[in-house]
């Protein structure tokens, strides 16, 4: 009797375990993941060749170069999951909040030291993710006090440093999506890192969730701080006067991953789709690269209806997209404190 | 040749017996009878602690600093296996900051070594030594510092200028005060303030010693009084198991959002992974006496007795009753194996490195940078919770509670209902 079970057990298993796979996954891992890591690849190598070729931190090709690859990046910053958290790659990329000050002093004991560690790119690699990445990057070009130290040899050395090691984690972020995980999540199976179409689904709200999340409370709340006390010194990539644009970048992808996910169900894609334009519109409107206005209660309270406005979008995935996905929102690295 | 037999009945029995069910109630009842037994321990743990500062203030010496210091040790072993209850159950996560804030800008408390800076952009009083300063002013206001009080600790100091980092309260400013910073960089050695730091008359070192003794004893006084409160709320008719109680399905969603937010987003994240790629010394939980690696043990054990519905109390006593476990097994025993198995994997990962601390290997010493071993063994550790965390979800999906909003601490607090 229990041979016979195993029999049948074994000629219905392979039907379960091939059915047909989810259109929307495959959709999203095709022209939505692919793409972005692709584009931030090739973006990372054009910003290595240019310090390679003038590496002073007012070069304007240098500047336009690190730009597309940070752009690039910010895209891309909502997929953080398999590929990306290998050896720390996210992590090294885009260290921020930075909530205590690791980036300036790790760069300064690194530039007051002549680490020779700075040397080489593979080296680089055991530094501190603080010092290195797109945010280490912004206060070699940017920051007055970074610019002044040590001498320009060394810090010329460590740009062109920086921005190889960027252009590395790039690349085998994009090598592992295309030799490998690509065909994990296009492929679940019992004994694979998803194991159900669903588990994939889930890994992709889970992606749209926490970038709605840390555009919100984090691009948007940090340099919101409280209402006697706005914190505009804290917003993103305030020195190379990239505030704004990153919430704009991150919500042009979340959107284009929600309406992806929606899939056919168009009456939700519709209603995603009008929540994000509402936000976007509302942040153009602000026309403040940095949220400098915030510090005039006006100002504040029109950064503050963004922030209710990427709130909205936020109930509507939890309340409509993930219940017709048929999942659960799961956990997100920021779910601590 | 009974085994087929066996495998029938139980096979007949899962599909026609309902009184398999396990109560969902008298789970969440568990849940909340381990957090009062858990609180109920901190709070007994703290009062000898308090007992000890007491004997250290009245009569300071060698002796009696490193017992205050063995006290404050043993509180931490049941605290942080209460921190699986602060994800989820917004009364705990609400409060929880006054008892267990970190990281700390110490400099706000007592005299700090050179090294360490005074005001920083981020933090304008991170060197504003309150022990050594009766008077000062805060946000334009003149404070009359002249007597340290709870008061003064809860209302002034705690998240002054609304910086997080000014933690004027709780186990680790005590903690600051009864080691002192640890100066040993990624070398051997925790923090080591002078017994003589609390003498009196010529005898004391580094100033205003009356004063460090009035804030050591006003610190845990607090500390007690806000266990008191947290173990009260836990208790029958407390509020804490009655919000908890009134709905038994966002009961388990609590539970399990607990656990699931203390493994992944917290420990795995913010307090091991990031304090590694940052190669910090004080990226570390208990940073001045280098009890890190308890502090992260007792966190994973904290999951895994939700999971089991178990909990050793400090006197040794077992609390345990109907669990999650239990539930799971009920419908789908493979993923209660998988459940178990990557909790166990995770407490060995978790007490592989206490052992290697334990041994001598502390864990400041883990995240230097270039260190392998160290960062084997604290990966370990991330990889074990990252891994459990989706067996959580999984467990999450097998019983049914994915209609529930799943988030973690800052969802608690929705920044949208501000505005409705």
């Amino acid at each position: 009797m229990r041979h016979m079970l195993f029999t049948i057990l074994a000629t219905v298993a392979p039907v379960t375990g091939f059915a047909e796979q989810d259109p929307r996954v495959a959709h999203i891992v095709q022209d939505h993941i692919l793409p972005r890591f692709e584009t931030l690849a090739d973006a990372s190598d054009t910003l290595a060749n240019s310090a390679r070729a003038e590496c002073t931190a007012t070069s304007d090709a240098l500047r336009a170069a690190y730009f597309d690859a940070f752009d690039a990046w910010v895209s891309a910053s909502h997929l953080r999951f398999g590929p990306t958290e290998i050896e720390n790659r996210a992590f090294a990329l885009a260290f921020w909040p930075d909530s205590r000050g690791a980036t300036p002093k790790g760069l300064r004991q690194i530039i007051s030291a002549r680490d020779p560690v700075a040397m080489s790119a593979s080296d680089y690699q055991e530094v501190s993710i603080a010092a290195r990445g797109f945010y280490a990057l912004e206060y070699l070009l940017f920051d007055e006090g970074i610019r002044a130290l040590g001498d320009e040899t060394y810090r010329c050395t460590l740009t062109q440093t920086i921005t190889a090691d960027i252009a590395a984690m790039s690349h085998a972020i994009e090598d592992d999506w295309r030799t490998d995980y690509a065909a994990q999540l296009l492929s679940p199976s019992g004994d694979g890192h998803y194991r159900s179409d669903d588990e994939a689904l889930q890994e992709l709200l889970k992606a749209l969730s926490a970038g709605l999340q840390f555009t919100g409370d984090t691009r948007i709340g940090r340099p919101l701080g409280s209402f006697t006390k706005p914190r505009p010194k804290r917003a993103e990539a305030w020195r190379s006067g990239r505030s704004a644009r990153h919430v704009a970048l991150s919500l042009q992808s979340l959107n284009e991953l929600s309406r992806m996910l929606a899939g056919t169900d168009e009456g939700l894609s519709r209603k995603l789709g009008e929540e994000f334009t509402r936000a976007s519109t509302q942040l153009t409107g602000l026309n403040d690269p940095v949220f400098a206005s915030i510090t005039e209660p006006r100002g504040r309270l029109r950064l503050e209806v963004v922030q209710q406005s990427v709130g909205r979008i936020r109930t509507l995935v939890r309340e409509a997209l993930g219940p017709a996905l048929g999942v659960a929102a799961g956990f997100n690295s920021m779910d601590g404190d | 040749m009974t085994r087929p037999f066996l495998s029938t009945t139980a096979l007949l029995l899962a599909f026609s017996s309902p009184a398999f069910a396990i109560d969902k109630s008298a789970v969440v009842d568990n849940y909340a009878d381990i957090a009062a037994a858990a609180y109920g321990d901190s709070l007994i743990t703290a009062k000898a602690l308090q007992a000890a500062i007491k004997t250290l203030t009245e009569t300071p010496s060698a002796e009696n600093l490193q017992a205050a210091k063995a006290a404050w040790i043993s509180a931490r072993v049941p605290y942080q296996q209460t921190e699986v209850f602060r994800f989820g159950n917004a009364i705990v996560d609400d409060w929880e900051g006054k008892v267990n804030a970190w990281p700390l800008d110490e400099g706000l408390i007592d005299y700090v070594d050179a090294s360490y800076g005074g005001p920083s952009d981020e933090n304008a009083f991170a060197g504003l030594n309150v022990i050594a300063n009766p008077s000062f002013t805060l946000s334009g206001a003149q404070i009359d510092a002249k007597t340290i009080t709870p008061e003064l600790l809860s209302e002034t100091l705690q998240e002054a200028d609304g910086v997080e980092a000014n933690v004027a309260t709780g186990y680790h400013a005590i903690e600051f005060l009864l080691w002192g910073q640890d100066l040993n960089g990624h070398g051997d050695g925790a923090g080591n303030r002078p017994w003589t730091d609390f003498a009196s008359g010529d005898s004391c070192t580094n100033d205003n010693c009356d004063r460090r003794a009035e804030y050591l004893t006003a610190a845990t006084d607090l500390l007690v009084s806000d266990l008191e409160w947290m173990a009260q709320q836990w208790s029958d008719g407390g509020a804490a198991r009655t919000d908890l109680l009134a709905d038994a399905d966002a009961g388990l969603s609590a539970m399990l959002t607990g656990m699931g937010s203390l493994s992944y987003g917290e420990q795995a994240g913010e307090r091991m992974r990031l304090g590694l790629m940052l190669n910090d010394p004080e990226e570390e939980h208990d940073c001045f006496s280098d009890n890190t690696h308890n502090s992260h043990y007792f966190d994973g054990l904290g999951v895994q007795n939700v999971y089991l519905g178990e909990y050793v109390r400090v006197d040794g006593t077992l609390v345990a009753g109907p669990s999650l476990s239990d539930m799971v097994a009920a419908n789908d025993a493979d993923l209660d194996a998988e459940m178990k198995s990557k909790l166990s994997t995770t407490m060995m990962a978790l007490g592989r490195i206490k052992t290697a601390a334990e041994a001598g290997f502390a864990y400041d010493q883990m995240l230097e940078r270039g260190n392998k071993a160290g960062e084997a063994l604290v990966m370990g550790g991330v990889n074990g919770l990252i891994d459990q965390t989706r067996s959580i979800e999984r467990v999450v999906t097998a019983l049914n509670l994915d209609g529930i909003d799943f988030e973690g601490s800052d969802s608690l607090d929705d920044p949208n209902a501000v505005f409705q």
